[in-house]
């Protein structure tokens, strides 16, 4: 038995809408420095996100971390929505 | 492993009792606004700025104290998130505080509810490789949104003592003290990449932490939700404004400045140093020095003492109180777009707005940016546009007797005038802004103990500054006056203060007043206006120039130390032809408009 994912259901931080939920997919290295920086903050896969607010910028709860962002760093963060998970066999 | 354990603690626990050549160091490390600087003033009893915003402490601090039967250096320093990779300046003055022998002993504090992050960051101390001890802070706020550490458990895995506390009361503070001299070294497995100490991090805490949806914190959640969303968050800002401007410029600046000045030195204190002065001192110029129209006492120590000290103190209370309720960083959010214009981020708010209560204090505070760029454009807008609390408590005690509309009108031009030389230097100057990422503090109520605290330092340390600054600048006035050499100021600024500004001739002295120090500058304008001399367009003009004017004393020597002699002299070549063609603009535009106020 292995775990997948339902890959449309993947989608960016930024694409969220307020209240969204679920966990940190992957955190994809586009600018230099930026992903470590996001781990730092413990924005790693499998941590749980709610996205709090979107505008002006959007703001989203990590584990217990809230942070605020641009847009252009939440667009790296691929979050797996919540209750999405199928088990293949 | 238990076993290890315990032959390491035997094998640690003589090592206090050892003689040194020097005291043992103890440095508290961990990440921004957990409490370290709460730990460090109840280890050392000095007390360190607390705060709810991290990037209160940018410097390290020590202090001594007694741990068992030895006498310890505890070292404070800037929270960090990460210890490697590209660092923030900060950052990198806590990674060297940590290296070598400036440290034997790394006391992590951490966030409770944070496990996961602080693991993060522990994975990294221990590659220092030195005893170590983890201080779950905050324990009292974790289990009211429902989470609880198994601390036991996280002592086992880690190989090291961990306490919990809830540091801004003293509990677990004796246990920390025990767990000193138990310190070890962390059997951390050795991760060189962030992504492996992630998921080394995730799994040891999904192991030792049980997170309930429970939260009893409804109240400050609620206004941690209302202060950042825009519908109910610019209301709120207004209203902290409001609040600001009725305590700070009407409470402070004219109820307090008419009690302490017309009443406690008007009818007090000058009448009865002049009438000793007549009495005890013979010789005319000496009296003069004393209580004349610059002297010590009716000048010197009726400026700093009756007009300023009110203003600060009362802004330095309510300041704090924005400090510890973790307001200010939630102003990021609103403020990152219109930043990101002069090549900053939303992070920038931050020295920005602790340049309203010191912009020698906000310089270093820039620390905390990510890139020279951000820092260099943060530090010529400190020093170009943002009032200091002195100053700030004048020009609402000036303008707000007179209109709302005057103080729109400086406020207007002084935001405009950075939002302008912030987009130009961000075009002008080399290099890159760093992105937008910023925790946001949760919304704590200010505990009365900690406010009194720091705003009885605060208060303390601008008189220790600042008066004596004041009494130097009256001397300097009173020499100036007695050589003659005031008239030939006033006749040499006559071209750009009168006929430029369109200002009173005695204006030129309060703008020698003002290199000294912006706020001794900004008393000298508050006596003129009150006295009827100033007419409202003269007053808007003329603290416009003030307030975009050259930073004071203390604030250039910051800029220097921070950023260079080059580059501090650089500010000033555009600060001081910014400020007087503002105020010449300014004056001929509401000329010509025919604005009175």
């Amino acid at each position: 038995m292995r775990v997948a994912f339902d890959s449309d259901r993947v989608q960016p931080l930024s694409s969220l809408a307020e209240g969204a939920s679920g966990e940190v997919a992957e955190v994809v290295a586009r600018a230099s420095g930026r992903a470590d920086r996001l781990l730092s903050f413990g924005v790693t896969p499998g941590a749980r996100i709610t996205v709090l607010q979107t505008f002006p910028g959007i703001v989203f709860l990590c584990d217990q971390t809230e942070l605020a962002v641009e847009r252009g760093v939440a667009a790296d963060v691929l979050v797996r929505l919540r209750g999405t998970r199928t088990w293949c066999r | 492993m238990a076993c290890h354990i315990v032959r390491e603690r035997l094998a640690a626990r003589p090592r206090l009792l050892t003689l040194r050549s020097r005291p043992l160091r103890i440095a508290l490390a961990g990440q921004p606004n957990v409490g370290k600087s709460v730990v460090f003033g109840h280890l050392t009893g000095r007390y360190a700025t607390v705060s709810n915003y991290p990037g209160t402490t940018v410097s390290v601090t020590t202090g001594r104290s007694l741990i068992g039967a030895e006498v310890c250096d505890v070292i404070d320093t800037p929270g960090v998130n990460t210890l490697e990779g590209a660092v923030s300046e900060d950052e990198r003055i806590t990674r060297e505080a940590l290296e070598g022998d400036r440290s034997d002993l790394i006391v992590q504090v951490a966030d409770a509810r944070n496990v996961r992050r602080a693991l993060m960051l522990t994975s990294q101390i221990a590659a220092f490789d030195k005893p170590m001890v983890l201080a779950l802070n905050m324990v009292d706020e974790a289990l009211a949104r429902g989470i609880v550490v198994d601390a036991p458990a996280l002592e086992a895995a880690l190989g090291v003592p961990v306490v919990e506390m809830v540091a801004v009361e003293g509990r677990g503070l004796p246990e920390l003290r025990d767990a000193l001299a138990r310190a070890t070294r962390p059997h951390v497995p050795a991760l060189q990449r962030a992504g492996d100490r992630a998921v080394w991090a995730h799994e040891l805490t999904t192991r030792v932490r049980r997170v309930s949806a429970l939260s009893l914190a409804r109240i400050p959640e609620a206004l941690a939700r209302a202060t950042r969303q825009p519908a109910t968050g610019l209301p709120i800002l207004v209203a902290v404004l409001y609040a600001l401007y009725l305590f700070v410029g009407v409470f402070g600046a004219q109820t307090l400045v008419r009690l302490l000045e017309d009443d406690v030195f008007g009818r007090g204190v000058n009448p009865a140093a002049t009438w000793l002065a007549f009495r005890l001192v013979p010789v005319p110029w000496v009296r003069d020095f004393l209580v004349g129209q610059y002297g010590l006492v009716t000048m010197g120590l009726t400026y700093s003492i009756a007009i300023v000290l009110p203003v600060v103190a009362t802004f330095f209370l309510i300041f704090g109180f924005l400090e510890d309720s973790g307001y200010i960083p939630r102003l990021a959010v609103f403020g990152d777009r219109l930043f990101r214009v002069m090549g900053l981020n939303g992070k920038a708010v931050l020295p920005m707005v602790l340049g309203l209560g010191c912009d020698t204090m906000a310089t270093m505070t820039t620390r905390i940016l990510g890139t020279p760029k951000e820092r260099l454009i943060a530090t010529l807008l400190l020093a170009l546009g943002v009032p200091c609390s002195a100053q700030l408590a004048t020009i609402m005690g000036i303008l707000g007797g007179i209109s709302f509309a005057a103080l729109g009108t400086l406020f207007g031009v002084v935001v405009g005038q950075m939002i302008l030389v912030g987009w130009l230097a961000s075009r002008v100057l080399k290099g890159e802004r760093s992105e937008f990422i910023l925790e946001l503090p949760p919304i704590r109520w200010p505990r009365p103990g900690n406010l009194l605290t720091k705003t009885r330092l605060r208060v303390w340390w601008y008189l220790g500054e600042a008066v004596p600054l004041f009494l130097a600048g009256t001397v300097l006035l009173f020499a100036l006056d007695r050589a003659g050499l005031l008239g030939v100021i006033a006749a040499a600024g006559r071209p750009i203060v009168t006929n430029l500004l369109g200002l009173p001739e005695s204006a030129s002295q309060i703008f020698v007043m003002g290199f000294l120090r912006r706020d001794y500058g900004a008393a000298g304008l508050f006596e003129l206006a009150r006295s009827g001399q100033l007419t409202g367009v003269q007053a808007v003009v003329a603290l416009t120039v003030m307030t975009l004017f050259v930073p004071c004393v203390a604030n250039f020597l910051m800029m220097v130390r921070e950023r260079g002699l080059k580059t501090g002299l650089a500010i000033l070549g555009v600060v001081t032809p910014v400020a007087l063609l503002t105020g010449a603009g300014l004056n001929y535009v509401l000329h010509a408009c025919g604005i009175r106020f």
